[in-house]
């Protein structure tokens, strides 16, 4: 356990935003720059100890962050698909460089996907009148960005969570258009309750399948009768929950983690994404997390 | 040229109108006074008689803009605007602080003057305090500033006028409307040259077809922050004034039109522009100028 464990995260952190800041820049006509948010996210990260760390995702919610670059999609009351859907220009390139340029050196960094069929379901439709088009149309675009991506990111994350609510038939080959060809490692994160679609989820090809066992501890016993090659990422704090887990109930956790999946545990992390808590509670709970596998390190 | 298929709200404040349909009602001009900071009243006086005398020739609404930047400068301004505007008349205050916003309003309260106060402005920087404030002591009117720092586009102003971009806990509207205040106009935030400065007169039909409101901007700003004109020192002037004929020719309903300096050549202009469009509306559309409107002093 101890080389391959990495602690992670699945991607937001809460940040706050000082609106007045960037009015005044609006009133001086100054130039606005979103750095110092990403900063104040990774330096929580890097400070609590976690070993892949991601950019925070501090600009925007999960989806808005890829409808907002992709031609075709606009965001006004909604989100909405209005032209066909292009990748034009790289989405969260530039952030990942300077994320990079943050990390000490035993830090690594991963790249965050929002997935296409998350994405379709997300938005209001007024052009394909084909879930199925758009929804692969919304793939391409971000192979495109994940080909991108992949130069300066050690793994790259693909958040799907829609797949726990309404999972389509077509979802391998959807992943697959994204990721066919990549050189760094994929994980794919559903959050939800994942149990009627497991057979489904291990049969994509990614590296790391991630979801949300805190939230979900019955997933233990359903992933026992299974044998797949996917490593796990093993959600072990709750991102909905203020309360702050123990160091000793996340190793409890982790135990229970290691029980049903043995070595094939390669990350440890939040359930989801902590963009709705306190950035206080958020980061106890990574610093948590990071205590906890030290100590199962130890052992 | 064109008519809303929306219907266009028409707003008073003191007896001055502002909205409706293009060609309907003469655009609104505010002027401003003291940008520098130290009010100097008697330049003021002058001004302001001379935006008076204007209005009255063309028809067109001047509103003194009232520039207070520091705390000391509050009472002052306040006996400058009750001494030398005619009674009753309506004025803007903009300010940026929101600490200052607050004591301005309550200041406002005090001297029952809210009736005639165009507050200027409510935008993302609007913090806890100065919507307590705005809720005890509301004004007539208020100015929403559109500016979206994450979309500078039209989209991105109706994001933020809509539902706050993720950066408010609701849109720009619902605030104003939460907080009591019921006339509310639409400023689509002019941004420097390359910084999508178009995006303020292009969106000005977008707000109106989506709202109704009354909607303008401050495009001289645009101008005043262009370093490419300073290759034509004689010609910024007919610039910055004649950029605000892009104001009514889009259908928008004000301009804030910067130093009340730019006066005498500003009414005429946009007098003249008025007197364009109305031509054509009332002949296309068959929307009929009011009595007070260029077209009918002029021909």
């Amino acid at each position: 356990m101890k080389k391959i464990v990495k602690t992670t995260v699945i991607g937001s952190y809460p940040v706050h935003i000082n609106n007045m800041e960037l009015m005044r820049k609006y009133f001086n006509q100054t130039e606005i720059s979103w750095e110092k948010y990403i900063k104040k996210a990774v330096e929580d990260m890097v400070n609590a100890g976690i070993d892949l760390i991601s950019d925070g995702q501090t600009r925007d919610p999960f989806v808005k962050i890829f409808f907002r670059k992709l031609k075709g999609c606009r965001i006004r009351d909604r989100a909405e698909v209005i032209d066909k859907v292009e990748h034009v220009e790289p989405i969260t390139v530039e952030d990942q460089k300077y994320v990079k340029t943050l990390l000490p050196k035993d830090r690594e960094l991963i790249g965050l996907i929002t997935g296409p069929y998350t994405l379709t379901k997300t938005c209001v439709d007024l052009f394909y009148n084909d879930e199925k088009q758009l929804a692969f149309d919304f793939a391409d675009a971000l192979r495109k960005e994940a080909k991108m991506l992949q130069k300066h990111v050690h793994m790259i994350g693909i958040d799907e969570p829609f797949f726990s609510i309404s999972m389509p038939e077509y979802a391998h080959e959807l992943i697959e258009k994204i990721i066919k060809g990549l050189s760094c490692p994929i994980r794919l994160h559903v959050c939800g309750d994942v149990s009627s679609i497991i057979p489904m989820l291990l049969e994509i090809p990614v590296n790391v399948l991630s979801h949300e066992f805190k939230a979900s501890p019955h997933l233990f016993k359903i992933f026992k009768e299974y044998s797949f090659n996917q490593q796990i990422c093993l959600g072990s704090v709750r991102s909905d929950k203020l309360q702050v887990e123990s160091v000793k109930e996340i190793i409890n956790h982790i135990e229970k983690g290691i029980e049903t999946f043995d070595g094939r545990i390669s990350q440890i992390a939040p359930d989801c994404g902590l963009r709705l808590l306190p950035r206080d509670v958020a980061f106890q709970k990574l610093k948590n997390l990071v205590k906890a596998k030290e100590s199962i390190m130890v052992w | 040229m064109f008519s809303f298929t929306k219907e266009q709200k028409t707003l008073e404040i003191s007896g001055v109108k502002i909205g409706g349909q293009p060609g309907m009602y003469p655009t609104v001009l505010f002027g401003g006074l003291f940008f520098k900071g130290e009010p100097d009243f008697e330049n003021a006086k002058k001004h302001i008689q001379n935006m008076l005398s204007l209005s009255k020739k063309t028809g067109n609404p001047g509103i003194p803009d009232f520039f207070i930047r520091r705390e000391e400068h509050l009472e002052s301004i306040i006996d400058f605007i009750e001494e030398n505007l005619p009674a009753g008349y309506p004025f803007s205050i903009d300010i940026i602080e929101p600490s200052l916003k607050i004591i301005a309003l309550e200041t406002l309260h005090k001297r029952k003057l809210l009736h005639r106060t165009i507050y200027n402005s409510i935008h993302i920087g609007v913090t806890d305090e100065e919507r307590e404030a705005l809720q005890r002591y509301t004004p007539e009117m208020a100015i929403l500033v559109a500016f979206n720092p994450k979309d500078k586009s039209s989209d991105g102003k109706i994001e933020v006028l809509s539902n706050g971009a993720n950066l408010l806990d609701k849109g720009l509207i619902d605030i104003s409307k939460e907080v009591g205040v019921k006339k509310t106009l639409v400023d689509t935030a002019a941004l420097a040259p390359g910084e999508n400065s178009g995006a303020s007169i292009a969106a000005i039909p977008v707000v109106k077809e989506e709202y109704g409101l009354p909607t303008g901007c401050a495009v001289h700003n645009v101008v005043e922050k262009s370093t490419w004109l300073n290759e034509f020192k004689t010609a910024r002037k007919t610039v910055d004034v004649s950029s605000n004929i892009n104001i009514p020719l889009y259908g928008g309903d004000f301009a804030i039109y910067g130093p009340i300096e730019n006066t005498d050549l500003v009414f005429p202009v946009i007098a003249w522009e008025d007197i364009l469009v109305s031509e054509y509306t009332e002949n296309y559309f068959g929307v009929s100028p009011v009595d007070h409107h260029p077209r009918r002093k002029f021909f």
